[in-house]
């Protein structure tokens, strides 16, 4: 009876599976000449896929998803395939049910390559051809991090599309000229303004660590962009494989200077305590407050999706580069990170939207819109769509020191667990060796 | 509203399909066996022991399905890697009681489970009480009963509004804190408060939990006999006297069934924790600690359902108390 | 017992206070969240629900017009307008830095850094002149604080009903809940009756299994459920994540309180009828369609209500075994994806919260009754 009533109820609801909505183009191909069209009908002509599915899962929602909802459309226009992308808060969560019972999307966006590599090693995960790893190599800029980043074992597992910036201050540059304030060329100027900021009777800083499920994270950029500046980059790539533990005095040191930002009442915007409980998205929401509630913001590119509607960046609102100490002469190190494309589920559907993120379009799309950046040196820098992100891109493109966000490398449990609730736990006025501990007892005891 | 009706549509399916079986496999019975003929007497024999499997069947089958084998499969996964493949014995277990955050967890829990069930148990019995000698506590009782239907993430949001801190100098949206700020106090970031944050999330459910204390044991209090308590009123017993040293001890069993009940769905929870503060300021359970295992970072199912198996462990006196009371019973 | 309590005053009067204490307690923080999804947008972030009625007093930023349309009146560059565009409102102070938003009461004159003149009168008009025409792609900020009247509306309703994609999962919320909780009712009921009323070899073993059951944390089910769906799903050709997945799981999680609260009321039934049924030669199937389904009523409205509550208010189970795609996805997720995503829109979260607690308020409401019963007859019994 089961089984019978089981295909009954998947037949009846089969009839009403196919309504997917066909997005319209959001610019013409042929029409702007700042997009690389040819590579659009040249991915079109040697591809046809019309009566396929393939389904994206990622962590996207709101706003993002319209963006990535508009790149997709043009694969689907390109190769007549169905695609239907998934968003959800939970994904990290979601995706390793999904993958573990093998019920997973055909493609999955992971923010986190840690995480991605976790699956992989598990087998969860199609690896990629090794003409992909070339193409990156030869494409990207900085290719071979990337390529590793990509991969596990040797083996290439996951494509970087879209990345981000992270080492970025935010500010109102009216508020700025109204005030008579610079925008800070070192860290020494910068923790000078604050100070100054605070003697005028105003806040320096916003900080919000809210997240949901993933509360914590936006500290752990603070940390990781400030022991850039404090210690050289083979440090940096030593804390991230654990060679040099969690509590070693000098990641201690980084995460007190973040202390000196974040759990100075005066400086952050709703005394320490709120630190917290602020969720990032409506953290930056001080800025344009009247009166300020802040006038500093550390966060990284994709942030002005979070602006009051209107703000546009450049004019209501602008970054300068979170600066480093000029005593320290490490030049200027560049935090980043990426979100990464993996295929969960093998489908030549998977395998063909992987080689349509290599053409110069399906970069051109996004960029054209808003908070997209990306190291793939094939495109049209013309395309961005304003001069901020542009610089932002060009940031990226031309980093000697970059480094990708620490977090999202350690094993899934520290990176995007303990690290984040330890930093809750030291705003929250625990001592920062403490915390550091504990984070490097939890790496101790992963299996 | 073409997906309502192939629900519906299904629906019908379903009832005519079950019924369809429950009947069919009636009549085939009656047919392999006929209460008639000759052999009706050993036919109404046979028919009867095997019918009854065909009444619960459908039934084993689901429960088997869902939640027996899911109980084997926990232990087993329980003493493997995190993948589920390589045998490691007990050394999640071992792993388990070494971690902070577990014994963390596992001491939240005991006080969930200690504060819960009796604050909900508490409020219950003093809704019931007052309210069964009011004119208006029919309406009360409806009013203090709804939060039952409300989903635990519906709640999380109700009650964010309560909790809510806005920091230092700003207007607090939050009730508890204007409360606070009225009275003359400093507003607090409620749910960054350790310990006492563990207190504000259980609130939340004492707030869910207490209609259905009151409920069960309104209901228990009535049936105490009438002459019970008049005897007591011509002793000249006051009315608290009457309540405690009377009444309460009366319906002590009902309140034993209410406060098991609540317990068992604490050990349950964990969407409220996940909600509210997923665990962070000290305020992780058992239930949402095993959810991280399982599924974030990657995922270990060993350690998951090693946490798995100690919550079912925590449940098994209950369960055993339970069984006994339903088998005194019959 | 109104006897008692109406010998003494002073108590009735505790008992009135106590009784009014206790639901004012309980139903505040549902009118909170029901008020506010009723406000304005602005005003949710920046006043207490509880001051809804009294207005409230905003620091506001508005931008003059851009500088390109400026008009060349007696040699000064003029730029006019209205703070409040079409709508109406009253100026209380102003100011033109973002450190003195109110410097300057409505009606005076400021001077700006580049010798520009500013005046806003107290409804909202402006005027910027400027000697030297004004250049630039922004207008100049205003700021100014202004008294909002009260202001409610069904906008927030009308934005997460049609735009936010509540509406489809309302229904897909509707899908998932009726069948999970008819298909439960009937396999239990069946169940039921035989364990109340057919004698036959371990019932008492089967009976104290289910209620052992009971307590059984179902989030150690959820991954060899799910493996077990795809290797369904695989050999039928469907996909893992389907509504008939979901309301299958659905019974088989609600099986156990379903058998034991039937069972206890079924057994409660009187075993006359029962028997001279038998004995009028009715088959059991016959007993059971006829005699007991009937009797049963406000026992399986009662776990109706209760398996509707639950799997309506689910989060976990339709996380694990439905999609989260347009198609699938159910209220409490999309209420929780809206918490992630639209954290501080608050008029978003308190709308879509109302909106997904309404049926249950409802069908909570109209069917307490039996849902009263019903629990009775499953705990209460010797109590």
């Amino acid at each position: 009876m089961r089984a019978w009533y089981c295909a009954s109820a998947a037949a009846g609801l089969s009839l009403f599976a196919g309504v997917a909505g066909a997005q319209d183009l959001k610019f013409a191909p042929g029409e702007d000449a700042r997009f690389n069209w040819a590579s659009y009908d040249e991915f079109a002509a040697s591809h046809d896929l019309s009566g396929q599915t393939l389904s994206i899962f990622g962590p996207w929602l709101g706003p993002d998803k319209e963006l990535i909802e508009s790149v997709l459309a043009y694969f689907e226009a390109a190769t007549g395939a169905d695609v239907r992308y998934a968003g959800s808060d939970s994904f990290e969560q979601q995706i390793v049910i999904d993958a573990q019972a093998g019920s997973a999307s055909n493609i999955a966006v992971f923010p986190q390559p840690g995480l991605l590599k976790d699956l992989a090693a598990k087998g969860l995960v199609t690896p990629l051809d090794s003409a992909t790893a070339d193409w990156v190599r030869e494409n990207y800029a900085a290719g071979d991090s990337w390529v590793d980043l990509g991969s596990t074992n040797g083996e290439l597992y996951g494509f970087f599309y879209k990345a981000d910036l992270k080492s970025l201050v935010w500010y109102v540059p009216e508020n700025f000229e109204d005030a008579g304030y610079e925008v800070p060329e070192t860290m020494e100027d910068l923790l000078a303004l604050s100070q100054q900021i605070v003697d005028d009777g105003g806040t320096p800083w916003c900080i919000g660590l809210g997240s949901g499920d993933a509360t914590g994270w936006p500290a752990t950029d603070w940390v990781e962009d400030l022991l850039l500046r404090l210690q050289s980059p083979e440090v940096y790539d030593g804390w991230v494989t654990n060679e040099i533990p969690f509590d070693d005095p000098r990641v201690v040191e980084a995460i007190d200077a973040f202390g000196t930002f974040a759990r100075n009442d005066d400086w952050v915007a709703g005394g320490a305590a709120a630190v917290a409980t602020t969720d990032f998205r409506d953290s930056p929401q001080g800025l344009f407050q009247s009166p300020p509630a802040c006038y500093l913001h550390k966060q990284a590119s994709f942030i002005p999706s979070f602006f009051p509607a209107g703000t546009e960046v450049g004019l209501d609102a602008d970054f300068f580069y979170f600066p480093a100490w000029e005593e320290k002469d490490l030049g200027k190190p560049v935090l980043g990170a990426g979100t990464v494309f993996g295929i969960t589920n093998d489908s030549p559907a998977a395998h063909a939207f992987i080689d349509f993120l290599k053409t110069p379009i399906a970069h051109e799309v996004w960029m054209a819109q808003s908070g997209f950046l990306t190291p793939f040196k094939g495109v049209n820098l013309d395309a961005y769509a304003t001069d901020s992100q542009r610089q932002m891109g060009e940031i990226l493109l031309g980093a000697t020191t970059f480094r990708f966000d620490a977090s999202d490398l350690m094993p899934g449990r520290v990176g995007a667990g303990a690290f984040w609730t330890g930093m809750v736990d030291y705003v929250g006025g625990e001592d920062a060796e403490a915390v550091a501990k504990n984070i490097q007892g939890v790496w101790n005891a992963l299996n | 509203m073409g997906q309502i009706l192939s629900a519906l549509g299904v629906v019908i399916l379903g009832v005519a399909a079950c019924a369809g079986y429950f009947w069919g496999s009636n009549v085939i019975l009656d047919r392999i066996y006929p209460p008639r003929g000759p052999n009706a007497g050993a036919n109404i024999m046979r028919a009867n022991t095997i019918r009854p499997w065909l009444f619960v069947g459908p039934a084993l089958f689901a429960l088997t399905i869902y939640l027996i084998y899911p109980v084997f499969a926990s232990v087993w996964l329980s003493l493997h890697d995190r993948s589920g493949e390589t045998f490691v014995g007990t050394s999640n277990y071992t792993w388990m009681l070494n971690d902070p955050e577990f014994r963390q967890s596992f001491r939240n829990n005991m006080l969930w489970l200690l504060i819960v069930p009796a604050g909900a148990t508490f409020f219950g019995l003093l809704a019931a009480a007052v309210t069964d000698r009011i004119w208006w506590g029919n309406i009360a009782k409806s009013l203090i009963f709804l939060p039952m239907a409300i989903s635990f993430i519906g709640a999380s949001v109700i009650w964010k509004f309560i909790y809510d801190y806005r920091g230092e100098g700003q207007p607090e949206i939050g009730l508890l804190n204007a409360i606070v700020v009225g009275l003359g106090g400093e507003p607090h970031a409620w749910i960054t408060m350790p310990f006492w944050n563990n207190v504000f999330l259980m609130v939340i459910l004492i707030w869910i939990q207490t209609g259905f204390a009151m409920v069960i044991l309104s209901a228990a209090l009535r049936g105490i006999p009438e002459e019970t308590i008049e005897a007591a009123v011509l002793d000249g017993a006051s009315p608290l006297q009457i309540f405690f040293k009377i009444k309460v001890p009366q319906i002590w069993g009902t309140i034993a069934v209410v406060w098991t009940t609540i317990t068992i769905l604490v050990l349950k929870v964990f969407d409220i924790v996940l909600a509210m503060t997923n665990g962070q300021w000290n305020t992780q359970v058992l239930a949402n600690l095993m959810f991280n295992w399982m599924f974030r970072g990657g995922g270990d199912f060993g350690r998951g359902a090693a946490i798995a198996v100690i919550i079912m462990v925590l449940v098994i006196p209950i369960m055993i108390w339970n069984i006994r009371n339903a088998s005194k019973e019959q | 017992m109104e006897g008692i309590a109406g010998r003494n005053p002073l108590v009735t009067w505790l008992v009135h206070i106590s009784a009014a204490l206790l639901v004012i307690i309980w139903t505040v923080p549902t009118m909170g969240l029901f008020i506010s999804s009723l406000r304005d947008k602005d005003q949710i972030a920046v006043s207490g629900w509880w001051t809804a009625l009294s207005g409230s007093e905003q620091n506001l930023v508005e931008r003059t017009a851009a500088p390109d349309e400026a008009v060349e009146r007696d040699g000064t560059w003029v730029l006019e307008g209205n703070l409040f565009g079409e709508n109406e409102g009253t100026v209380s102070a102003f100011g033109w830095r973002a450190q003195e938003p109110a410097a300057f009461q409505p009606g005076e004159t400021a001077e700006l850094r580049g010798g520009e003149t500013l005046t806003v009168e107290k409804d909202g008009t402006y005027i910027l002149s400027s000697v030297e025409q004004p250049e630039g792609k922004r207008g100049q900020r205003i700021f100014f604080t202004s008294l909002q009247p009260p202001k409610f509306t069904l906008d927030n309703y009308r934005n997460v009903l049609f735009s936010q994609g509540i509406g489809r999962s309302f229904i897909n919320s509707l899908t998932v809940t009726i069948p999970s909780t008819v298909i439960p009712i009937l396999i239990a009921a069946f169940a039921a009756y035989a364990l109340a009323w057919m004698p036959f070899p371990g019932r008492a073993l089967l009976l104290a299994t289910v209620v052992g059951l009971l307590v059984v944390p179902l989030q150690m089910s959820l991954i060899p459920l799910l493996q077990m769906y795809n290797s369904v799903g695989g050999f039928l050709g469907v996909p893992a994540k389907t509504y008939a997945g979901i309301w299958l799981a659905h019974t088989g999680f609600g099986l156990p309180l379903a058998i034991y609260l039937l069972r206890n009321y079924m057994a409660g039934l009187p075993r006359e009828i029962i028997e001279s049924a038998r004995v009028d030669g009715a088959s059991d199937f016959e007993i059971f369609v006829k005699i007991i389904l009937p009797l049963s009523f406000p026992a399986l409205a009662s776990f109706a209500i209760f398996q509707f509550l639950w799997v309506w208010n689910d989060l976990l189970i339709a996380m694990v075994f439905l999609g989260n795609n347009e198609e699938q996805l159910v209220l409490t997720g999309r209420l929780r994806e809206l918490l992630g995503s639209r954290g501080g829109n608050w008029e978003i979260l308190t709308a879509s919260a109302f909106v997904t607690i309404i049926i249950p308020l409802l069908v909570f409401i109209t069917l307490q009754r039996y849902l009263v019963r019903g629990l009775l007859a499953g705990s209460v019994k010797g109590g």
